[in-house]
């Protein structure tokens, strides 16, 4: 009686016990600044005068200022509009090409897939400021070998880095960089799928094809949900790609996407309570795009479920 | 727990023994799958050959010359990066591998905590705890940057190694990502079993559970170790000191020197370059790790 | 400020979990120890090369005898710099000296970041010229920094291609418009110049000459003229240029701005006394080919020219021995043996008058060994600077500077009305920030 009870509280006590450290961590280095952020978002800073000299500048309540100063800035409505058609592009694509990696390198005698599955992660590994000088000798026209090829061939020469076309650029770099990560993640997740599982299906005659889309798809599906919740938080805060193009062109704005704005109000202008307000407002539509999309994923999986 | 080693290894063996011991069905290579996966590397290698042929030119050339066109200048940037600050360019490499390296030990090993806490129990604010944990990503990084420093400063602790490793620990991603591949590799009823055994919680976390999470938590590892090895931001603000610079930093000094100093182009395409090979080395010793026959063997034994 | 009751909890929170204990180092070194007693130890956050060995003739020198030791601590210059500062500032600690563009100096000095040094620098000021030493008073009887190196701006051309294709040097923008469509009509491919808006000091220091005062200070209100008549004549006359196509549009510093200077297909850069480092990297094999004259004058016979680029060592309020590090700064930039191995080890042009004729400067660049008289003629130039005037939030207008005029110079519309963005936006940050503002 005393073991099974000692036994049942461990049992009680242990997730938490488990989940302590993360806590924690959580704790003084997720919410403490989160909550110092928003306290920020509600604040500004007051100067009197020509603000030289000492005591010139106070920090003083903004009441909701700087929340309506981002909401009718029409600089981060239009970053958001840009934010979503990239992410039409790139959300798509990198998840349907990680998808489809994923599943080549699970299936049966494929070859040179240790080569292949480090080539497609690599770019993951280029830092930013080297990105920066090898996309400029990529997209620029006059040191472009790709240029070289379509002047030669005497095909027509687009400018990539202006109009329509900076999307697609941008996409690629987005592309390019993160379908490796997520291929792993899936990639992995197909890793730990019992092989019995597919060996009924392959004695009763399914082809590949269908092994892939039957079975092998539908029980990756949490990784695919994890992926896309992922991804639909990094395109909302895109920042690193615009800004590897930002020195290549004058068509990209400091302000093209969201997040850039609240890095120019921060970093560039010093203004750490206008960018804290703007920050806040991005989390919170993430919050309801991402959590929203979680909750139909899991509403789904549950029908399916119980069908 | 012996039930899920009969169950995984015969299926382990069977993967693999198809490839080898069986005659072939159809065709020795799989035709199509490595076609695309070959494609899909010529795509990201491109790029990545940049970075390797520009390591490889002077100054001279790097602005002059073809793109893909290899140089001649690769021992050269190697001295000139080599002597720049008396070498401190391996010290920035040495602190990387220590950011990189034991803030992802540190976060792999919270991470496997929380995923199997989350995915093996059910307890009461389990999806609340979650969802909390997972809402920390949505706080964009730059922005917590400011006040992460300006709480550290409180505790005397900026510009230290700690600034950029403790608030790397706790990986929202890394969470979740353990969170799946615990549900997914480790089965209830061996859980129950161990309990049925009389072992601790403890013992079963760590003698049955993370065994077989292991595949997940080494990509968990090379995750977290690439996203801290490239964190720029958070070493920006918390440090000032370069000797204790990570390697991102210190090469954005270089390129940013003021305007009456020309940016080290050469230098930094080449230190770029050089900090990728431990990454991939990294890679090259983890995917070993994804293996199941490996997995099934540490169960066994 | 952040002492609110909120924050001190958060922190002891924080002090706790990390069992950092004792937290004595925090905040009790705010008093201001301004006699100095006992050996000294210095932070200097500084962005340029070699200046380790510049602090290491100090700390061998003058600063074992008064025992104070400067520790270099290197930083990526930029934009960025002046908020690490300002949030090292926020939690007091910010280094004892840092080192500051001119145009930075009021948003440091208007958060009280920087200490007023006037009476450690002793005669410093008869070291400089009046137009640079001004930029570090703010106009006020205060002196926030000490110049370090400054940037007057010349016009560098490709010698033997103006020659090839008959171009005189120009000496008025006139001309220099008219060199620009000669060009156009007789090498349709090749460009005298791009404007470029990613560098928002270039554009600057083109009003400065132009003679705009983009920031004045009127009793306790700023004045801000970014669109007064002298700026709209700079604006208007680059624009135009754009608009025809007598010059290019695209960025400078990309890799296709340094293939084009490198092939000659951009023969002129309208630059600062800092290009011949620029071009040693951007066009190496057009070393020798270049040639520097005087920037393009307005009316005939002006010598004006401004300036783009340029800093200034400061000491922090944050500081516990402020002066001593007012010392180590004056030293650093007017003493001859410093601002040697400044020039030597660190390739910058110094700011102190006597510096610029003197040792390393007999000899011309390596790049421009053509040019035998460069430094010369460059020490005249620099005495020519037009006075610059710079306000709290620059960096404002800066940033609004590159979207704005970026924009513009790629559909090459109207640069004026880019001018009055840069001017409302930056006047509306100041209201918004609470500082007196006249129109």
């Amino acid at each position: 009686m005393t073991t099974a009870r000692r036994r049942s509280y461990g049992v009680k006590g242990a997730p938490y016990a488990f989940l302590l450290p993360a806590t924690i961590l959580f704790a003084l280095f997720f919410a403490l600044p989160i909550g110092y952020a928003v306290y920020l978002s509600f604040r500004k800073v007051h100067v009197s005068g020509l603000g030289l000299g000492s005591g010139a500048r106070k920090e003083v309540w903004a009441g909701l200022e700087n929340y309506t100063g981002a909401l009718t800035d029409s600089e981060l409505a239009h970053g958001a509009l840009r934010v979503l058609g990239y992410g039409c592009i790139v959300v798509p694509v990198m998840l349907g090409l990680a998808l489809l990696f994923a599943l080549m390198l699970d299936s049966d005698k494929v070859r040179f897939t240790p080569f292949t599955r480090l080539a497609i992660f690599l770019p993951y590994a280029i830092p930013g400021v080297v990105a920066a000088l090898m996309w400029g000798f990529l997209y620029l026209p006059d040191v472009s070998p790709f240029y070289y090829v379509l002047e030669k061939l005497h095909m027509p020469q687009p400018d990539l880095l202006d109009g329509g076309p900076l999307y697609l650029a941008m996409s690629n770099i987005a592309v390019w960089g993160g379908t490796g990560f997520n291929m792993i993640v899936i990639y992995t997740s197909l890793r730990s799928i019992p092989a019995e599982v597919y060996e009924a299906a392959k004695l009763d005659g399914a082809t590949p094809l269908q092994i892939a889309l039957k079975i092998k798809i539908p029980m990756v599906a949490p990784s695919l949900v994890l992926t896309f919740f992922f991804s639909i938080i990094a395109t909302l805060q895109v920042f690193n790609e615009p800004m590897t193009l930002k020195p290549l062109t004058n068509s990209l704005p400091l302000t093209w996407s969201p997040l850039m704005n609240v890095y120019q109000d921060a970093f560039r202008k010093g203004d750490i309570y206008q960018a804290a307000a703007e920050a806040v407002i991005i989390a919170v539509a993430t919050l309801v795009l991402s959590f929203g999309f979680l909750r139909a994923a899991n509403r789904r999986q549950k029908q399916e479920a119980a069908r | 727990m012996s039930s899920l080693a009969v169950q995984k290894a015969p299926s382990a063996a069977g993967t693999t023994g198809a490839a080898q011991g069986r005659p072939p069905l159809r065709r020795r290579i799989a035709l199509v799958p490595t076609l695309t996966l070959v494609i899909g590397a010529i795509y990201t290698l491109l790029p990545v050959a940049w970075v390797v042929i520009a390591s490889t030119k002077s100054g001279h050339e790097l602005f002059s010359t073809f793109t893909f066109l290899p140089g001649t200048g690769f021992a050269d940037n190697l001295k000139d990066l080599n002597a720049y600050r008396d070498g401190v360019y391996w010290k920035w490499m040495g602190n990387s591998a220590l950011y990189a390296g034991l803030g992802a030990l540190l976060s792999t090993c919270v991470s496997a905590f929380s995923g199997y806490a989350l995915a093996m129990y059910r307890f009461r604010g389990r999806e609340a705890m979650f969802n909390i944990l997972l809402a920390g990503v949505l706080m964009p990084p730059i922005i917590l940057a400011v006040p992460q420093y300006l709480l550290l400063a409180k505790a005397d602790l900026t510009d230290s190694y700690l600034s950029v490793l403790l608030p790397q620990i706790l990986s929202p991603y890394g969470v979740y990502l353990a969170r799946i591949y615990a549900s997914a590799a480790v089965p209830a009823d061996v859980v129950e079993a161990g309990r049925m055994d009389g072992a601790s919680e403890w013992r079963i976390f760590t003698r049955v559970a993370l065994p077989m999470m292991i595949p997940g938590l080494v990509t968990v590892f090379l995750f977290q170790f690439v996203a801290v090895w490239n964190n720029f931001l958070l070493p920006y603000i918390m440090l000032s000191d370069d000797e204790k610079f990570p390697i991102t930093l210190g090469l954005y000094t270089l390129l940013e020197q003021g305007a009456n100093t020309p940016a080290l182009y050469t230098l930094v395409i080449t230190g770029a370059f050089l900090a990728v090979i431990p990454l991939i080395a990294l890679f090259l010793v983890i995917q070993r790790f994804w293996s199941l026959d490996l997995l099934s063997g540490a169960v066994k034994s | 400020m952040p002492n609110t009751k909120r924050t001190r909890l958060v922190a002891s929170t924080i002090a706790v979990a990390l069992g950092a204990t004792a937290l004595a180092a925090c905040g009790s070194s705010d008093s201001d120890s301004k006699t100095e007693s006992g050996p000294v130890s210095l932070t200097y956050w500084t962005w340029t090369p070699g200046m380790d060995k510049v602090v290491d003739l100090w700390n061998k020198g003058p600063g074992k005898k008064d025992q104070i030791t400067v520790t270099v601590k290197k930083q990526a210059s930029g934009d960025t710099l002046v908020t690490k500062i300002l949030t090292a500032h926020k939690a007091k600690k910010a280094p004892d000296l840092v080192q500051a563009e001119y145009q930075a100096l009021p948003t440091l000095v208007s958060n009280d970041a920087l200490a007023d040094i006037a009476k450690d620098v002793g005669d410093a000021k008869s070291k400089f010229a009046e137009g640079v030493w001004q930029q570090t008073t703010l106009g006020t009887d205060a002196v926030y920094a000490v110049p370090q190196d400054i940037g007057p701006m010349m016009f560098y051309y490709r010698q033997d291609l103006f020659k090839k294709y008959g171009l005189t040097v120009p000496t008025t923008w006139e001309q220099f418009a008219q060199t620009a469509r000669a060009l156009k009509k007789k090498a349709p491919d090749k460009d005298l110049t791009t404007f470029s808006a990613n560098d928002s000091g270039l554009f600057a220091g083109l009003a400065q000459q132009a003679g705009a005062k983009w920031w004045t200070t009127s009793g306790d209100k700023w004045k801000v003229g970014i669109n007064d008549a002298a700026t709209k004549k700079v604006a208007d006359f680059w624009g135009g240029l754009v608009k025809e196509g007598a010059i290019d549009n695209q960025p400078m510093y990309t890799p296709s701005w340094n293939k084009a200077l490198n092939t000659g297909k951009q023969i002129a850069w309208v630059s600062a006394v800092w290009a011949p480092g620029t071009l040693t990297t951007a066009a190496p094999d057009t070393k020798g080919k270049w040639a520097m004259a005087p920037l393009p004058q307005w009316s005939a016979g002006q010598s004006v020219t401004g300036s783009w680029g340029g800093s200034s060592t400061a000491v922090t309020t944050d500081s516990a021995h402020q002066a001593a590090a007012a010392k180590f700064a004056a030293w650093l930039n007017t003493d001859g043996g410093a601002l040697q191995a400044l020039a030597k080890d660190s390739g910058i042009y110094p700011a102190a008058t006597n510096a610029q004729t003197s040792g390393a400067f007999t000899q011309p660049p390596a790049y421009f060994s053509n040019q035998s008289d460069f430094y010369t003629k460059a020490a005249a130039i620099a005495k020519t600077t037009a006075p610059s005037a710079w306000g709290p939030n620059v960096n404002v207008a800066y940033a609004t500077f590159n979207d704005a005029f970026g924009a513009a110079a790629k559909n090459k519309s109207d640069f004026a009305a880019a001018l009055d963005k840069m001017q409302a936006d930056t006047v509306a940050d100041l209201k918004k920030q609470g500082f007196g503002v006249s129109q």
